[in-house]
């Protein structure tokens, strides 16, 4: 029993598509080979499907004399839960995050389903090792009513009336469209992106810590209008760009750790020294630079001038805390 | 290039090519010489084709670079899951595949025979009985199909279990798996679960999103299921240097637990060694070739030996006490403004652990961890660069190199220079 069976390929997955059409043409099936196949699918799949004359293709479509195809099975195929699928839903019920989102009689129905099932693995399994301990309140019932809103909203773009406390301990109250919902393993919560409507018809783009909202309720606006999501993401316009030594393991740590990033990365053989571009959000300054220091001397900042800035006043302050 | 193919047979091979791609990017064809130049240019096009729109080409005098390069915090599906859904088939198990379905979507349960004799009147194609008793044992064994007894004969129906059935009666659970198959151990089988009811995750970004992990999927199922039959597994461990074409060093082993660290993305099987008999982490992506083995009938009271030890382990490392010397308590005494840095007390207090925090005067605190390893929280500590007052216990190595790297540091941005650097 593993994932990585034919039966879960996009070769099988295609082939379902199209003879779940029951009576398709050859336009259709490149079309679905570009939908859904991979980029080189198209040079070997059409000729498996389409019949060939020869007996090359897999026998599953027949030609009629207008030159539709049609499946040469009885029923149209349905994907059946495996068995492997099931331990994984049973696995994901005994997360706390999973009644954020199903209320008890969905658990009690999919327990019910998948009674006779051993989960694919328990918490017991995994220990991480230093997530943040203030994680959101996933147990308590505001919170939970206040994530099946927001979720609610995100799916019907229903503009929110949200109260909250902001990082910098202001309380704010406003109207708000949900947008996407984003949760970090490392901090353990939820934070809400979403665009302000202000007086002027006007949107701001937004983040709000769902931890942080003390009420939130459903206005009667559906928002239809285009909204600018690009602006969601502030990416840096120009990146990082860090030096990182051999010593230490260093590159090969600061790869595994930065690998969330999007970056670029260049190599010097003859000193093991690679240069590193890494865009980033612009509100994830800070967190960034701590991350950079903390790999000490292996690693340099070298630009933007403004970034190595800080990094400098923060070495500057050490230096003197340590040496007077 | 004849011959190639987009689909896979072993994923072994292609899970360390990903990964080069993805975790490095600085790496050109030359770099790849643990395998033949033939099989680099193969798995180079695989992931141009898997990952067309994720790879990055860049042009260096040692010549072209790959990289996936992606910002994991900002994508709806995770794009090395494609990877999983490339396994190379015959011709005849995909035939199977679909003609056992719809032979036995009329309902009645059939014997093998029955099978075989159902899909040569539906289909006019004759397949051996061996070739179909396998498919069914394998279909069964998977779940798609349902095996009961009609006297002495296996008797084969189709599981009722629809995927698209599961959300239509319980629509919340879409939103549950879009998230958890991002978010959460092996998150490519959320994923397969998705693509068969044509659902794609719109909603959920996941921020800290360390999506190489799921390259070790298929291994991690392994070491859990042994760690829940309680036995010891062998494996082969390499060290970071893959390149060097050595081989792994060979380990029987007991594994407990996944140690997971979700700030620097590495992960590490916690496991116990009976013939040092001692606890030992080792790194998940340098593991290969796992194998169980016999039942370890000492499992209960060394699981719980370890859970104690896990109280004193800062992040992995359960002692390295040869390599740092003799050890005690790590004190890290912290300046923080109270009045204006109440956030920085306030980082503290959530990510320290194994350890104690202590008001020692106005605006200084210190941190006391009695750990394992206290060289493993210097890598945490030195993020708290511009507020450290001093370093106290751990090891004297420990405690100068913390001092020299600042000194370091402050050479490197400073505007001063010091010498006394060792």
């Amino acid at each position: 029993m593993t994932i990585f069976n034919e039966i879960y390929g996009i070769y099988f997955l295609i082939a379902g598509k199209i003879l779940g059409r029951r009576v398709t043409d050859e336009g259709q099936i490149y079309s679905m080979i570009n939908k859904y196949g991979f980029r080189d699918s198209i040079l070997f799949l059409p000729q498996k499907l389409i019949p060939q004359g020869d007996g090359s293709d897999w026998g599953l479509l027949t030609k009629d004399g207008s030159g539709r195809l049609l499946s040469v099975l009885s029923h149209a195929p349905e994907s059946r839960m495996t068995n492997i699928q099931k331990r994984w839903l049973k696995a994901i019920l005994s997360d706390p995050k999973a009644r954020l989102f199903l209320d008890e009689s969905d658990i009690l129905r999919l327990e019910e389903k998948l009674k006779d099932i051993k989960p694919l693995f328990c918490k017991r399994h995994f220990c991480f090792t230093d997530r943040f301990s203030d994680g959101d309140p996933f147990d308590s019932d505001e919170y939970r009513r206040n994530f099946r809103t927001i979720l609610r909203a995100v799916h019907e773009k229903r503009v929110l009336d949200i109260d909250f406390v902001s990082g910098h301990g202001k309380r704010i109250r406003r109207p708000f469209v949900p947008v996407k919902i984003e949760y970090s393993p490392k901090n353990d919560k939820f934070r809400l992106y979403c665009f302000m409507l202000r007086k002027n018809g006007k949107a701001a783009c937004g983040l709000i810590n769902i931890g942080r909202i003390t009420a939130v309720n459903e206005t009667a606006m559906i928002w239809d209008k285009p909204l600018p999501v690009d602006e969601l993401y502030q990416k840096t316009a120009e990146p990082v760009t860090v030096k990182v030594t051999a010593e230490r393991n260093a590159v090969e740590r600061f790869m595994m750790e930065f690998a969330c990033y999007e970056k670029q990365t260049e190599r010097d053989l003859s000193t093991g020294v690679c240069t590193v571009k890494l865009w980033y959000d612009d509100r994830d300054e800070t967190e960034l630079l701590i991350r950079l220091l903390s790999f000490g001397p292996v690693l340099e900042i070298l630009g933007p001038e403004s970034f190595r800035k800080q990094a400098a006043e923060r070495i500057s302050k050490q230096f003197k805390l340590i040496n007077g | 290039m004849a011959g190639f193919s987009e689909l896979i047979k072993n994923f072994e091979k292609t899970r360390d090519y990903m990964r080069d791609f993805f975790i490095y990017g600085y790496k050109v064809r030359g770099d790849f010489n643990y395998r033949s130049v033939r099989t680099y240019d193969d798995e180079k096009r695989r992931a141009e084709s898997w990952l067309g729109e994720c790879l990055r080409y860049d042009d260096s005098v040692r010549g072209r670079q790959i990289s996936i390069s992606v910002d994991s915090g900002h994508i709806a599906e995770n794009p090395l899951y494609r990877a999983y859904y490339s396994k190379s088939f015959t011709d005849n198990d995909i035939r199977l595949h679909f003609f056992i379905l719809d032979v036995l979507a009329d309902n009645a349960p059939l014997t093998l025979k029955e099978t075989v004799q159902s899909i040569d009147e539906r289909f006019g194609v004759i397949f051996e009985e061996q070739t179909v008793r396998n498919k069914l044992k394998e279909y069964a064994a998977e779940g798609i199909l349902i095996c009961q007894k009609r006297g002495r004969a296996d008797c084969f129906s189709l599981s009722p279990d629809i995927c698209t059935e599961y959300f239509s009666e319980i629509p919340a659970l879409t939103d549950a798996v879009k998230f958890f198959s991002e978010c959460g151990p092996f998150g490519i089988i959320g994923n397969s679960i998705l693509k068969a009811a044509d659902i794609k995750n719109d909603i959920f970004l996941i921020k800290h999103n360390y999506i190489v992990h799921t390259l070790e999927d298929m291994m991690l199922a392994e070491l859990i299921t042994a760690a829940d039959e309680k036995r010891l597994v062998s494996f082969e461990s390499y060290s970071a240097k893959r390149s060097d074409n050595t081989a792994g060093r060979a380990f029987d082993a007991v594994p407990l637990c996944i140690f997971c660290s979700v700030q620097t993305g590495r992960r590490y099987l916690a496991a116990y060694i009976p013939e040092y008999r001692r606890f030992h982490s080792f790194r998940l992506d340098r593991i290969k070739n796992v194998k169980p083995k016999e039942a370890f009938p000492e499992y209960d009271s060394i699981y719980e030996k370890f859970l104690a030890n896990t109280k004193r382990c800062f992040g992995v490392s359960f002692g390295s006490r040869h390599e740092w010397g003799y050890t005690e308590p790590l004190k890290i005494t912290f300046y923080i403004d109270e009045k204006n840095e109440e956030y920085v007390l306030n980082r503290l207090l959530r990510e320290k652990r194994c350890g104690t925090l202590e008001k020692a005067a106005e605006n200084t605190y210190i941190l006391t961890l009695d750990v394992f390893d206290p060289n493993e929280a210097m890598h945490w500590a030195k993020s708290f660069i511009g507020r450290i007052l001093r370093i106290e216990g751990g090891s004297d190595e420990i405690r100068r190199r913390f001092y020299n790297d600042i000194k370091r540091m402050y050479n490197i941005y400073g505007d001063d220079k010091i010498d006394d650097i060792q």
